[in-house]
Order: structure tokens, then C-alpha cells, then sequence
């Protein structure tokens, strides 16, 4: 994923990213201040028992006598303080996850919005399971994070500093001699946490890797057995699974280390800090119980040390989830809706391209600037006007419709719909007005007329079926077993790539568009469909300007007027005949397709077993 | 992964002790070494820490009382406390070092063996298999679920050690004070008890929240999918909301989570602090009795102290126990499945230029009609036969019968000797350089891989590419185009040589010039190749030899295309529906209103 997008934010140090991450979602913040109070207050609660025992030690035990009741008066308010801050501590607790899961809940709603408005640039099939892992799995590396980390870092953060603060209080030589002998774990721990840190990060992405090995073996099952590659693939496979195994054994070995790092200093601390107090003795001040209740303090102090490399996986994890959603904010939003929007004219609409141009975006850490798409394109459709745009692949033909439908904005030139600029339309009256129909109809997993619904939200069932009718397809609806309440499958598998066409075609109807822009689909279809497509494309088209990205020739002939594109350049532009009779390019075309096609037709296939040379 | 949540929220009862005892068994068996070096450095630790509260216990009362209550201690004993409370330390580090190295080794390598275990059961089945399957479950199996099924490895030797530790301080806690020593060990289940009722009734939140989050994933998927579509209607607001209103339930479970964790975890906090608490009062009366030392009181609050983490981590350590035998179900579920016969091997292998031949070949899917019925073909050597048929007439089954990738219920498939590939419509590509995805891990002559490109027309297309043939693709790398793809699906059957090549309408992406070169340069360079094309467009109808039309599992005919297109009416129709591009353009030119014919 690094490789695919490495933006300034996938660079930001783990402070900025955190920060900006807040920023973008202030949830985070709220209360911040009141939580750690809390949590500073249910702290006390932690170090109760070193304090008690000191206290006990040596107010309670006298040489000779024991004085129960005095230990039992400490004990009674030790079990209120443990209550009150008890108290503090859950709602501390509480508190941060709380403003955790609004934050987060709010940052996945800022994604949705944001992933739904990128332009189509962005949307490209490659970049949809990265799009998908922005709002799923690393959402939920933060929320990892905060249901446990955060909770770590704040209760153990807040004891550490607390702990230490008792310490000085009860003898400040002694606590100097304690954080004196425990220093050199910072060393240790700052030496280590980078390898562990990087030992994580591989064994992170050779899971992936495996993951993606395992995938592939099981996607291209049919070519490796149809290319006796099953053992090959199989055996590299094994290997992924190796070295995932490894790196995991790696960093469990360097965590296994780094683990009781902190038991092993305090342990050290404890002997240094008897030693010393036993050295520096009564005379000092230092009381028996206050010296016992080092014991627990310093064990208390680096307790925490175990769970912070413990928890140090998940925080840099947070760190990185963090910034891959930062990066995906930070990608501009595709065409901004109009700001002091103009009304369309309620009569049909024309459409008017000027002097056009668009080149795409270049991806970041591509070398080459992105070539123009479009170079100084003229069109005028009149309004009713039926025409068909036609060229190569890659000449510029689909570009053209993703700026017509203002699903991207020219980088020079306009484009006008009835007169306004395109970019002065609000996009939900544009939406209600033009309606494209891409190559790929995409039917949502439901029925027929959920999907015939998401055109016209509450339209009724009748309206449905007035629709299919109106377009001549209700014979075809009427054929279905269970008629609108078929159930499309995922992407609409269930149906045909005809009848996926027919749906959207219908889908379409029902919002009753002014201007129409298809994009034709490539792929073949059996005659029938065929032919009720066509009818009912007519019925669509009928009254409604009319724009067709042809595959095929023989919508083209349909059209009133053809437009021929190429290499990001209008090159042509008239009826049928007239660019036939002009034998440019779209001559040139029509006859590439005559000789290809032509001899099944004429009959006569050649018989022999090879072809000239 | 449905599959899994439904298994997960089962209570453990008895049985799954039972069943998790021998999973638990299996694992170790697997490598059994490393796991008795983690348990072993386990037991050091726990040795390390009972030991740690006897020095606690000896410092307190031969150090350090001796020298603030009678102001003077022999250095010996300061310098021996000292040390020996390091030296233990130091050891019961040791011990946690070997133990969690090992139990990380052992889980890894039980992992390892596992996923080579559904690795080589998922090489041995046949196609035909996996057509029963759905990919994101099989990754689940390999991935995920080998996860879960070790999972409970990792914590085993930590929750032996947690035991050992129970039992060695309750013999001191006993040993030492009966009365004392028996309200702190009555304490151990409380912790333990208490933490398992929180895990147990946390974990339904979770699934929830599980459950949630699936539908979150596969709604979201869905939406960014049909962005085309949600645009053209303007709906990103509706589908926002749509995808909020699922984020909104699971925040909702998640903040069920929240709370009653931050009850439990504040419990548990303050449960053994409450305990020490007591023990101090109860400590005071049995010290003023004679029975104990004020080291002894120490060194028991001290350990409970250490023990705090130890019983919290053991519920843990248990509640994994039902994710992994669920876990560990799925795998086995792949491991037992009854492998299947190779159809490669029920292939008749022909004589020497025999191309191919089927008779009476039947197939039919389980539960559903024949897809093919008494079929006989023959593709006679170094030709070209034409398969042509509409839509789900059994054109692409028919193809893979004769790869050898599908058994034929009935009938014989004979094939010449030599390589038989199959170039499929959908190319598929693995996420690595061109020149791997062409190879796919064997050894070729450069002059044959040239030659297949060139055969391919995939020359130029690479020449611009970044790094050539060594460009990576997929989604780390370059994207191809459907033609792009396919020409390097075709390259790959063509560096092999085949004496068999079957195409399925592996062209279809290509603009009909394309298409005809490729085909030309086919007939030219694999001339004894035979072949067999499944094909949509007249064109490609144009370069064969012959053509067999195929109609719901049948073939109706076999002949030249003229032969086909004078007797078989159903065959010229479909022809003519592929022709009638054609024939609006030819007349075209002539009948001038053209867009007329378009109402």
C-alpha cells in the first residue's frame, strides 16, 4: 500500500500524525483534560497499599506493642480512598473509550463522505480494496488501539508519574538513587523498540504477503492446473508461509527480550535502593516502613515497562493507520458542488463543450506528468439532439462523458449544460437532470425493485412496472419467476450481462433525465436481449438529447450525428454518410471493421489450414 | 468468517475442555521440543518469583527492621539481600525470555505446518473442487483460521507457569501462616472467577460488534463498487447515511464493550488492593499474636502484588480456547475433505497428430440439469475448429473437459500427446512482474518467450512499459488493460509449445485488427498446433477450419462454416445477430437516413 500511494502524510512523524488525526476527528479531544484528572485520581488508588504499608509499619508496629486499632483506623480510609478512586478510574475508563468510539464512529462517516465524493480517477478498480481497508480494517487498527493502548498508555502513564512524585515525597535521595539505576532502561528500551519496531513491520507485511500467496494460489487455480504450475506455485506459497513464520518468530524473540526488561531494572532498583537505605539509615530521616514501601513503589514504578512493549505493536500500528486515512483525506475531492448554484432552464437542454482540455492526475512517484486526455475539444449538441462519439481506446471518447456528466472538471475550458456552465450547477439538480449509464451497469445486492428504487427513493411498485412497460420490457419482467423481487446477486451476477443493461436501462427510465450519456457496452450479448435492449433504448432515448459512447459501429450509423475522437482531439464530426464520403478517419474505421469481419460473412472462410505467407 | 462468529459466541462447556485438551496435544505434538523449552523456562520464572517474596520476606526482617530498630545489620546480610533479590530477578528473566521465545517458536512453527498442510491438500484437489468453494473462505482457512487454531499455543506455557505460581505460593502462604496463608489463597479463584464472568459476558458485545463490522465491510465494498452509480444519481448522501446507520450499531456494541470493561477492569484493580488491604489488618493481628513477622506479612502482600497480572492474564489465556477449536475446525475441515481425482488422468492420451477427439461425453453439475449431453468432436490435428454457441450452451465446460481440469460423468476425452493449454476469458494474473506471470515459475528459451510475444502482438504494449518485461503488476504495480491481459494470458499457453491450444474467446478485449494479426501470426507459427476456439465475433469464425455449433450441451453440427450456415437454421441465425452490425453498416453508405431505422 506504501508503494502504491507514498504521499507527504505517510511520511509524517508518529506526534503530527496523531495530532492531525485529532484534528480530523476532535471527538478525541473532547473532556481530554477532565479524563486524565480522573485518571490521575484513580492512580491514587494504585499506590495505596505501598503507602498503607508504610504507614502501618511504622505508626502501627512499635518496638513492643501493635497497635491494631491505629492499623485498622489506616486500613478503613485506605478502603475509602480505593473506593473513591475506583470510582475516578472507571470513569476514566469509560470517558476515553466513550470519545473514542464517536471519534472513530465520526472519522469512518468523514471517509465515507469524502471516498463517495473522490473523483472516478480515484475509484479505479485496483485502488478499491485500499479505498475498502481505509474505512474497515485500519479504523479498526485505531480502535485496537484505543480500547487497549490508549487505556495503557493513560492509566500507566499517569501511575508512572504519580508513583515517582511518592517516591521524591517520602525521601528524595533514595527516589534519585531509584530513577538513577532505572535510566539506563530508557537506553535499553529506545535501543530495542526500533528493532522490534521494524521486526514487527516485517512480519506484518509478510503476513500480507502470505495472505496474498495463499489468495492467488486459490484465484488461479484453474490457469496453474491448466499450466502444470500447482506444485511451482504451491512451493512458493510454502515459502511465504516460512518467512511470515520467521519474521513473527523474530519479533516475538526480540519482544521476549525487551519484556521483562523492566522486571530485571526493577529488580536491580530494589537491591540498589535497600542498599542505599539501608546505608543511609535512621539518621537520615528514612523510616523502616518508608524503605519497605519502596519495595512496592519501585516495583510499582517499572511494573508498567512490560505492557508499554507490549502495547508498542499496537500504538506504531495506530501511528501508520492514522496516516494511510490522513493520505486518503487529503486527496481533493472530485468536482465541488456550485457555490451560488444557477437554475437550469426548464426547457430540454443542449450541451455545449468549449475549447476542453483534462489530463489526469499523475500518481504520486509516477515519473511522467500526466498526458492530456482532452485537447481543446468543441462540441455543440442541440437539445433533443441524438449523437454518438466514437473512437479508438484511449482516444479521449470516455473522458469526454466523465466531464459532460461532471464526474470530473475540465482543466481547461468549460462545458454547458442548457447555457450554464456546468460548474454553476448544484450537482443535485444536475443529478436529476443528466443521468449517465456507465459500461458496466453495477446492480446493488437486492432485488429488482430495491435497485429500481435507488433512482426514486419511495416510488411505488406500480411505477416500477409502468417503467418496464413504457420501455416495451415487460415481457421480459414478466418471464422472471419472482418478477421484481428477483434477487440480483452480488453486482447483479444473478442476471445476465444483457439483463444487467435492461435493469439499469430501466433504472435509468425512472429518473427521467433530460439529457441521456451512455457509455455502450463492449461485451457480447445473445441476439434477444440484444434486440430488447435496442427497443428499449429508443423508448429511452425518445424526446431526451441523447449521447452515446459507441463501441459499436452500428450505433454510431444510428446516430444523427457522429463525433470521432482521437488522441484526445476532435477529429470529425457529421452523419454517417457525410464522414463516410469524407474518408477520413471514421472511413478508415469502418473499413478496418469490414475487412475483419467480412469474409465469415461473404461466405468465404478460407479452407485451407493456413493463411497466407 | 460467518462461519467463525456463529462458533465463537458457543459456551465452552465440559466438551470443549475435552476437545480443546486434544487440539492442545496436536499442536504440541507438532513440535513437541520447543514447547517443553518454553514450559521449562515457565517453571523458572515461577520458581524466580516465589522465591523473589522469601527474599522480600528476609530483607524485611533480617535487614532492614534489624537496622532502623536496633540501628545496626551486618554488611553481609545488606550485600547478600541485595544480590540475591537481583540475582532472582535476573533469573526470572531469563525464564521469561526462554519462555516467551519458545512459545512464540512453537506457535509459529505449528502455524507454519498447518498452513503447509491446507498448502498441500489445496494443490492436490483438482478444479473441480474448488468450483464448490468460495475463495475469501479458503484464504480464511490458510490465514485466519490456522490463527485462531494456534492462538491458544501462545499463552499455554504462560497460564503452566501461572499455575505453578498458584501452587508454590499457596504452599508457602500455607506453610507459612494457615490462617493468613488460607484467606489469601481463597482470594486466587475469586480473581479467576471474576475474570471469566467479564470475559464471558464481554465477548457478546464483541461478536456483535464482529458481526456488525462484516456487514459494515461488505456494505462499504458494495458502495464504492457502484460509486458510478451513486454519483449518476447524486445518492452520496443516502449512501452515507446508509453506511453511518450500520457504523452507528457498531459503536453502539463497542460502547456496550467499553462500559462494562471499565466496571471489570476498576474491579479487578481494586480487588486485590482491597485484599492486601485486609491482609495488613489481618497481618497486624496475627504478627501481634506472635504467630508471623512483619517480613512474613510483607512478603505475602508483596506476592500478591506479582500475582495480580499472572490470574488476570490465565482467563485470557482460557477464553481463546473456544475461538481456536472453532479456528481449528475450519482447518480441519479442509485437511479431511475426501480428495478428488485428478481429471488429467482419465485423459486418453492419442496417437501422434491425433488431435482431439471426444465420445459420448457427458457432464452435468450435481443438482442441476447436463450441461453437456452425448458429445462427440473431433478436432483434427493442426487445424482449427470453431466453437460457437450462445450463452451457457457449455462452450467453456467443454474446453476445460478437454484441458483435463473437469471429469467427464461419462465418455472419453482423447487428446494427442504434448502439452494441451487452455487460455481462459478472464486472464488471470498474479501480482508480480510480466515475465513471471508468463512462466509462472518454470524455465523457457528466451528465443521461445520472444517468439510467444511476438505470436502474442504484446511486443509493443511491454517495449512502453517501465520496466519491460519485468514490470510488476496488479496492485502494486502497472494495471493492464483487458486486451493487454489477454495477449499476456495468450503469450503464456504459447511459450509452452502446445500441441493443443485451446482459446475461449481469449480475444474478446481486442479490436478486431489486433485480433486478426494475433490470429494470423497463430496460424503462421503453430501450424501443427491444433486448436480449438470458442468464438463470438464473425472474424474470428473467418480463420477456422471448421466450426461445431453448440446448443444447450449439444452439438448440433460440425462442418465448415458454410456447410453450418446453409443447414442449420439456429446457426445462421446467430450468426446473422453476431453480423448485424454489419449489415446496417453496408448498407449504410447507400441508404443515407440510417438514423431512420432507429425510431
Amino acid at each position: 500500500m506504501t508503494a502504491d500511494r507514498t504521499t507527504e502524510v505517510e511520511q509524517l512523524g508518529a506526534v503530527k500524525a496523531i495530532s492531525r488525526g485529532v484534528k480530523a476527528a476532535p471527538e478525541f479531544a473532547v473532556g481530554i483534560g477532565r479524563t486524565v484528572a480522573y485518571a490521575m485520581v484513580g492512580a491514587v488508588g494504585r499506590v495505596t497499599v505501598p503507602i498503607l504499608i508504610q504507614q502501618a509499619i511504622d505508626r502501627g508496629f512499635k518496638k513492643d506493642k501493635i497497635d491494631v486499632g491505629l492499623i485498622g483506623v489506616i486500613a478503613l480510609i485506605g478502603v475509602a480512598v480505593v473506593i473513591i478512586t475506583s470510582v475516578a478510574q472507571r470513569a476514566a475508563v469509560a470517558r476515553l473509550g466513550y470519545r473514542s468510539e464517536d471519534a472513530l464512529y465520526s472519522l469512518r462517516v468523514r471517509l465515507f463522505e469524502h471516498i463517495h465524493r473522490l473523483s472516478l480517477a480515484e475509484h479505479v478498480d485496483e485502488r478499491r480494496g485500499a479505498l475498502v481497508s481505509r474505512v474497515t480494517s485500519d479504523i479498526e487498527t485505531l480502535s485496537d488501539f484505543f480500547r487497549w493502548g490508549s487505556v495503557a498508555w493513560l492509566l500507566d502513564g499517569t501511575l508512572m508519574i504519580l508513583v515517582a512524585g511518592v517516591m521524591l515525597a517520602y525521601n528524595w535521595v533514595l527516589a534519585l538513587v531509584a530513577f538513577v539505576v532505572a535510566a539506563p532502561l530508557i537506553w535499553v528500551l529506545r535501543k530495542v523498540q526500533g528493532r522490534l519496531v521494524r521486526a514487527y513491520d516485517t512480519s506484518r507485511s509478510e503476513n500480507a504477503a502470505m495472505l496474498g500467496a495463499v489468495s492467488e494460489l486459490i484465484t488461479g487455480s484453474a490457469t496453474f492446473r491448466a499450466y502444470d504450475a500447482t506444485v511451482e506455485m504451491s512451493r512458493r506459497v510454502r515459502g511465504s508461509a516460512k518467512r511470515r513464520a520467521d519474521a513473527q518468530i523474530k519479533a516475538g524473540v526480540i519482544g521476549a527480550f525487551l519484556f521483562p526488561s523492566g522486571a530485571v531494572f526493577s529488580a536491580i532498583t530494589i537491591g540498589g535502593v535497600v542498599s542505599v537505605g539501608v546505608a543511609l539509615g535512621p539518621s537520615s530521616g528514612l523510616t523502616a516502613g518508608a524503605l519497605i514501601g519502596f519495595i512496592f513503589l519501585t516495583y510499582r514504578f517499572l511494573e508498567p515497562i512490560a505492557e508499554f512493549t507490549e502495547i508498542l505493536d499496537q500504538t506504531q500500528a495506530a501511528v501508520a493507520g492514522f496516516r494511510r486515512i490522513l493520505a486518503v483525506l487529503d486527496i481533493p475531492a472530485g468536482p465541488p458542488d456550485a457555490i451560488a448554484p444557477i437554475r437550469l432552464p426548464s426547457e430540454p437542454l443542449g450541451v455545449h463543450v468549449r475549447h476542453v482540455d483534462f489530463a489526469y492526475r499523475p500518481r504520486p512517484g509516477a515519473e511522467d506528468v500526466g498526458e492530456m486526455a482532452l485537447r481543446d475539444v468543441d462540441i455543440d449538441i442541440a437539445p433533443g439532439e441524438r449523437i454518438a462519439i466514437v473512437g479508438a481506446t484511449g482516444s479521449g471518447k470516455s473522458t469526454l462523458a466523465l466531464l459532460i456528466a461532471r464526474l470530473a472538471d475540465p482543466t481547461g475550458g468549460e462545458v454547458f449544460l442548457g447555457n450554464v456552465d456546468l460548474r454553476r450547477v448544484a450537482n443535485a439538480e444536475l443529478r436529476r437532470r443528466l443521468m449517465m449509464v456507465p459500461q458496466e451497469p453495477f446492480l446493488f445486492d437486492d432485488t429488482i425493485e430495491a435497485n429500481l428504487a435507488f433512482a426514486q427513493p419511495g416510488v411505488s411498485q406500480e411505477g416500477i412496472e409502468q417503467a418496464f412497460e413504457e420501455l416495451g420490457l415487460s415481457d421480459w419482467l414478466a418471464a422472471l419467476p419472482t418478477g421484481l423481487a428477483t434477487e440480483v446477486g452480488e453486482r447483479g451476477t444473478q442476471l445476465s450481462a444483457g439483463e444487467r443493461q435492461l435493469v439499469a436501462l430501466a433504472r435509468a427510465y425512472l429518473a427521467r433525465p433530460d439529457v441521456l450519456l451512455l457509455d455502450e457496452a463492449t461485451s457480447s450479448v445473445d441476439p434477444l436481449t440484444e434486440t430488447r435492449f435496442a427497443r428499449a433504448m429508443d423508448r429511452l432515448s425518445e424526446g431526451r438529447t441523447t449521447i452515446a459512447i459507441a463501441h459499436r459501429l452500428s450505433t454510431a450509423a444510428r446516430a444523427e450525428r457522429i463525433i470521432v475522437m482521437d488522441h484526445g482531439s476532435k477529429v470529425e464530426d457529421g452523419s454517417h454518410a457525410e464522414l463516410l464520403a469524407a474518408e477520413g478517419t471514421y472511413a478508415g474505421l469502418f473499413e478496418a471493421w469490414l475487412a475483419a469481419t467480412g469474409s465469415a460473412i461473404n461466405g468465404d472462410a478460407p479452407t485451407g489450414g493456413t493463411v497466407g505467407a | 468468517m460467518s462461519t467463525g462468529e456463529q462458533s465463537v459466541s458457543a459456551p465452552a462447556g465440559r466438551g470443549t475442555y475435552r476437545r480443546g485438551a486434544s487440539l492442545i496435544a496436536h499442536h504440541v505434538r507438532l513440535h513437541p521440543a520447543a514447547f517443553a523449552t518454553a514450559v521449562t523456562g515457565a517453571a523458572l520464572f515461577a520458581v524466580c518469583t516465589v522465591a523473589s517474596t522469601i527474599v522480600v520476606q528476609r530483607v524485611t526482617d533480617n535487614v532492614i527492621l534489624p537496622r532502623f530498630d536496633q540501628g545496626h545489620v551486618r554488611t553481609g546480610a545488606v550485600v547478600g539481600g541485595a544480590l540475591a533479590i537481583i540475582v532472582i530477578g535476573v533469573i526470572g528473566a531469563v525464564g521469561v525470555v526462554v519462555r516467551r521465545s519458545f512459545a512464540g517458536i512453537t506457535t509459529q512453527r505449528v502455524g507454519q505446518t498447518m498452513s503447509g498442510q491446507i498448502i498441500a491438500k489445496l494443490q492436490r484437489q483438482p478444479l473441480s473442487w474448488y468450483q464448490q468453494e468460495q475463495t475469501g473462505d479458503l484464504v480464511a482457512r490458510a490465514g485466519v483460521d490456522v490463527e485462531a487454531a494456534i492462538n491458544i499455543l501462545g499463552p499455554l506455557p504462560f497460564a503452566s507457569s501461572t499455575v505453578l505460581l498458584i501452587v508454590l505460593s499457596s504452599i508457602r502462604l500455607l506453610s507459612t501462616d494457615l490462617i493468613l496463608g488460607g484467606a489469601a489463597v481463597m482470594l486466587f479463584p475469586l480473581i479467576v472467577i471474576l475474570n471469566t464472568v467479564y470475559q464471558h459476558r464481554v465477548e457478546r458485545f464483541y461478536d456483535d460488534a464482529q458481526h456488525h463490522l462484516g456487514r459494515l465491510s461488505t456494505a462499504v465494498y458494495e458502495s464504492f463498487d457502484g460509486v458510478m452509480v451513486v454519483k449518476a444519481f447524486g445518492a452520496e448522501g443516502r449512501e452515507t447515511e446508509r453506511l453511518a446507520s450500520i457504523a452507528g450499531s457498531l459503536r453502539a456494541s463497542r460502547m456496550q464493550a467499553v462500559s462494562l470493561r471499565a466496571t471489570f477492569e476498576t474491579l479487578l484493580d481494586a480487588l486485590p488492593t482491597l485484599a492486601n488491604i485486609g491482609l495488613l489488618v489481618l497481618g497486624a493481628l496475627r504478627i501481634r499474636q506472635g504467630a508471623l513477622t512483619i517480613g512474613d506479612m510483607t512478603s505475602f502482600i508483596f506476592m500478591f502484588t506479582l500475582l495480580v497480572l499472572p490470574l488476570r492474564l490465565i482467563g485470557f489465556a482460557l477464553s481463546e480456547l473456544p475461538h481456536s477449536l472453532a479456528g481449528y475446525d475450519r482447518v480441519r475441515s479442509v485437511l479431511d475433505d475426501t480428495e478428488l481425482p485428478d481429471p488429467a488422468h482419465s485423459i486418453v492420451v492419442l496417437e501422434p497428430a491425433g488431435g482431439v477427439r471426444l465420445s459420448d461425453v457427458h457432464f452435468g453439475f450435481e443438482d442441476d440439469r447436463d450441461v453437456l449431453s452425448s458429445v462427440d468432436l473431433i478436432a483434427p490435428a493442426g487445424k482449427t475448429l470453431a466453437l460457437v454457441g450462445t450463452t451457457g450452451s457449455g462452450k467453456t465446460t467443454l474446453l476445460e473437459l478437454i484441458a483435463g481440469l473437469m471429469p467427464a460423468a461419462s465418455g472419453t476425452v482423447g487428446r494427442e500427446p504434448g502439452r494441451c493449454c487452455l487460455v481462459f476469458q478472464e486472464p488471470f494474473l498474479l501480482a508480480t512482474t510480466l515475465r513471471d506471470n508468463l512462466t509462472l515459475g518454470a524455465t523457457f528459451d528466451p528465443a521461445a518467450l520472444s517468439m510467444a510475444l511476438a505470436a502474442s502482438e504484446a511486443n509493443e504494449f511491454i517495449s512502453e512499459l517501465p520496466d519491460g518485461i519485468d514490470t510488476v503488476v496488479g496492485e502494486r504495480g502497472v494495471s493492464l488493460s483487458g486486451g493487454q491481459r489477454q495477449r499476456i494470458a495468450l503469450a503464456r499457453a504459447l511459450i509452452r509449445q502446445p500441441s493443443v491450444l485451446l482459446l475461449d474467446d481469449t480475444t474478446s478485449a481486442l479490436d478486431p485488427g489486433t485480433e486478426g494479426k494475433i490470429l494470423y501470426n497463430l496460424k503462421r507459427d503453430f501450424s501443427t498446433t491444433t486448436t480449438i476456439v470458442v468464438a463470438s465475433r464473425p472474424s474470428t469464425i473467418a480463420l477456422a477450419d471448421e466450426v461445431a455449433f453448440i446448443e444447450s450441451g449439444r452439438i448440433v453440427s460440425q462442418g465448415t462454416h458454410e456447410y453450418l450456415l446453409a443447414t442449420i437454421a439456429a446457426y445462421a441465425d446467430l450468426v446473422a445477430a453476431y453480423d448485424d452490425d454489419r449489415a446496417l453498416l453496408s448498407e449504410a453508405p447507400t441508404d443515407e437516413p440510417v438514423a431512420a431505422r432507429a425510431p
